[in-house]
């Protein structure tokens, strides 16, 4: 489906375009709690800076940037970021996801642990989303032929 | 200034239901992916005058810089999608 393209007004406009989307998605991820946006919406957003890299540019280049391993780990580790600062509350005698016991570990009021605990949850699921996204993005776009198709 | 904007956001509404006719039955496909791009374009520019409307500027121009950016990311895939494959 993707090959290389030679056309140079969509190459730079996607070059000067990519850091910028990709701050966008910071900005999203960060102000998740009191705008529109959260972890889910900056990682979409996040994955589509490296979807218009990936149509613009190729898929080698694209590797070279973010490779599959990569892709593998930013997502277990986002998950994992998750199911960890839930585990931290539960080993804090809360209940599973209940920011304020993380108080006494960071050693603020409840209601900024509330505040830091829900921004820590949003960073990995932002960070699951944009990886998951894109490995489903990257897998399609590879067009390899599938065996239970041939057997048919 | 209320009614002003009210009475752009309708006008942009039904013109967007024109547009729809020719995404539905417009010769080829190019008349399509130009068209579908213009509803985009109508769509932002609706939520910008909701934005004005609720008094949350603020946080429409957020969603409408998003829906800008999907909005070409999808124009762009649907173009590159042309161009390997074909009109048919």
């Amino acid at each position: 489906m993707i090959q290389k393209s030679d056309d140079i007004i969509i190459k730079t406009l996607a070059r000067i375009l990519v850091p910028f989307i990709q701050i966008y998605a910071l900005y999203v991820i960060m102000h998740g709690h009191h705008s529109p946006g959260g972890g889910f919406q900056g990682g979409v957003i996040l994955a589509a800076s490296f979807v218009i890299l990936m149509i613009t540019h190729g898929i080698k280049k694209t590797q070279k940037r973010i490779s599959e391993k990569a892709v593998a780990i930013f997502s277990s580790s986002g998950v994992f970021i998750y199911a960890g600062i839930g585990a931290v509350c539960l080993l804090l005698s809360g209940n599973y996801l209940d920011y304020s016991t993380l108080a006494k570990l960071l050693h603020v009021a409840p209601a900024e642990a509330r505040s830091l605990g829900i921004l820590g949850i949003e960073i990995g699921v932002g960070l699951a989303v944009m990886a998951v996204m894109f490995s489903v993005f990257f897998n399609i776009s590879k067009g390899e032929d599938v065996e239970e198709d041939k057997k048919d | 200034m209320n009614e002003f904007l009210l009475s752009i956001g309708m006008g942009l509404c039904i013109l967007v239901f024109l547009i729809l006719y020719r995404v539905v039955f417009g010769p080829g496909v190019f008349n399509r992916i130009a068209a579908l791009s213009t509803i985009g374009t109508k769509t932002l520019i609706i939520l910008l005058i909701i934005g004005f409307l609720y008094n949350r500027v603020d946080m429409f121009v957020d969603i409408s810089m998003v829906y800008a950016l999907l909005n070409l990311i999808g124009t762009l895939a649907a173009s590159k999608y042309l161009e390997t494959v074909g009109e048919n």
